[in-house]
């Protein structure tokens, strides 16, 4: 491939035109906060932001290392378990008749709205912070997969019956594989989710995390502080963001 | 006549159904109290539950009708700034090139660090929770909007220009229209997402709102506070919810021919 045009393969129009208007936004904000000399505890400037961060690099890592492994572990065992939740629901009529209502009821509380219980319930380790996030992401994935596995076509179920499938064989090699990029999906939509969810209920109650970072800058008004925190916080949402898309393109090579 | 009479007897039923649910939960939350001995700093009884909200009846009236006062303000402008801005993201492609990213990386910002920053602008009043509801709802609601419209049958658009409609009315007679059905699954999100953001909202400090209610409790430990004001919570919530979806079958009321 020449050069010119890889060039125009990796940077296409859309790109071009969004790092354009992410660079735009950039120059705009720390203009409009000299010009108009805004003081640092309204807008800090951008520059002082991004100073501060590298100059606190190691305890902003730290910080954020916590808020990651919370996020991280709550991501992986609410997607297990809402996943197995889904199976179940589906696959038993009694459990959908009785067991669903009952869930969606607990799911209309706003999750936020659990995390004082959370805290009085395990503490301000990061036990309640993956607790909190295993409930939001075990939802969200849950009501995709359920979505996911009502749309397997039951001609298909006969089929693999009558070449002598068992139930576990049909889950296996019918029913997961024709909902995975709706439960894929779901896990996409779950990682921003996690991440925030984590900071929330470390803003109410912990001793480290980014969560605890920006309020500690919030009760210090020191808003260069909370800045850097939350530019931190959107770091770690698209990294882990992009992973996860990444790795569903990989695995559901068949999604069009 | 006879669609209102299914309605309502849709309705009937939808209602007999949770009322059930919340009542055989209701039934099997006081076994498990009683006669598991949960303690009650895990699960309180129920009757201790309704016990802190007939002491003062008043706070849980006047939190429910601040917070809901500040989610829907916020959510009506965040609906509507959505659809404003998926239409001017559909009709200029240049305008979404450059903004749509901002509108992502703004999606990862966490809610409630956005709160501080906002209630420091606003102060602690109504509007700075409602701005956080606002945040809240645009975003789901424009890409929904931005969905529906590009979803429009290609031979739909071309049948109309046919007929001589220009660009307004192809946008309001046809577009819009078809998008709706997407746009009201990004409301009745956008609903729930919205009470979330006015409660963490509420937790910089405010003396009235159902996170106030929430933060109180959890600082005196007083774990049936605590769940009447998780129940407010969800009772909003689910009030929102059906609210949009009644909406959504006047406004979308074709879909079941769909």
């Amino acid at each position: 491939m020449k050069i010119h045009q890889w060039l125009g393969h990796t940077f296409t129009l859309e790109r071009r035109r969004a790092a354009f208007g992410l660079i735009a936004v950039a120059l705009i904000w720390e203009g409009l906060v000299r010009f108009l000399d805004v003081p640092a505890y309204v807008m800090p400037t951008m520059s002082a932001v991004l100073e501060t961060m590298l100059a606190q690099r190691q305890v902003l890592a730290s910080n954020a290392w916590t808020t990651v492994i919370e996020a991280l572990a709550g991501f992986f065992m609410g997607s297990a378990i809402g996943v197995m939740v889904a199976v179940f629901v589906v696959s038993i009529p009694l459990v959908r008749r009785f067991v669903l209502p009952a869930l969606m009821t607990i799911n209309s509380v706003p999750v936020v709205a659990y995390a004082p219980l959370v805290l009085l319930w395990f503490g301000t380790g990061i036990e309640s912070k993956i607790a909190l996030v295993t409930l939001a992401v075990g939802f969200t994935v849950m009501l995709h997969a359920i979505s996911g596995l009502d749309q397997v076509d039951p001609k298909a179920v006969a089929l693999l019956r009558s070449f002598g499938a068992d139930k576990a064989a049909i889950l296996w090699r019918l029913k997961l594989p024709t909902a995975a990029p709706l439960i894929a999906t779901g896990m996409r939509v779950a990682t921003v989710r996690s991440v925030i969810i984590a900071i929330v209920t470390e803003m109410l109650g912990s001793a480290s995390g980014l969560g605890w970072t920006i309020y500690q800058g919030v009760l210090q008004i020191d808003f260069v502080q909370v800045w850097s925190g939350i530019f931190a916080a959107s770091a770690v949402s698209l990294i882990f963001f992009s992973l996860i898309a990444a790795l569903e393109r990989h695995i559901i090579f068949w999604k069009s | 006549m006879n669609v209102a009479r299914d309605l309502l007897k849709h309705l009937c039923e939808a209602l007999l159904r949770g009322a059930l649910t919340v009542l055989t939960m209701a039934v099997v939350w006081e076994l498990v109290v009683r006669v598991g001995g949960v303690p009650s700093y895990y699960l309180p009884s129920l009757v201790d539950v309704l016990a802190a909200v007939t002491v003062a009846p008043g706070a849980y009236v006047d939190s429910a009708l601040r917070t809901i006062a500040e989610t829907v303000l916020g959510f009506a402008g965040g609906a509507v700034f959505g659809v404003l801005i998926g239409v001017a993201f559909f009709q200029w492609k240049a305008l979404r090139d450059y903004l749509f990213p901002m509108f992502v990386i703004s999606q990862t910002i966490p809610v409630i660090a956005f709160g501080a920053v906002v209630v420091l602008w606003f102060g602690n009043t109504l509007w700075a929770k409602a701005v956080i509801a606002f945040y809240m709802t645009f975003f789901p609601v424009t890409v929904n909007t931005l969905q529906g419209l590009n979803a429009v049958d290609p031979r739909q658009v071309a049948l109309l220009r046919s007929f001589g409609a220009n660009a307004w009315q192809l946008l309001t007679r046809l577009r819009l229209p078809a998008a709706l059905p997407q746009i009201f699954v990004a409301l009745k999100l956008g609903a729930t997402l919205s009470l979330l953001g006015a409660i963490a909202g509420e937790w910089f400090g405010d003396s009235v709102g159902v996170g106030v209610l929430l933060l109180h409790a959890m600082y005196n430990e007083q774990i049936p506070a605590l769940w009447a004001a998780i129940f407010l919570a969800g009772a909003i919530g689910t009030l929102l919810y059906a609210v949009m979806s009644y909406i959504e079958t006047r406004f979308v009321f074709w879909r079941d021919e769909l």
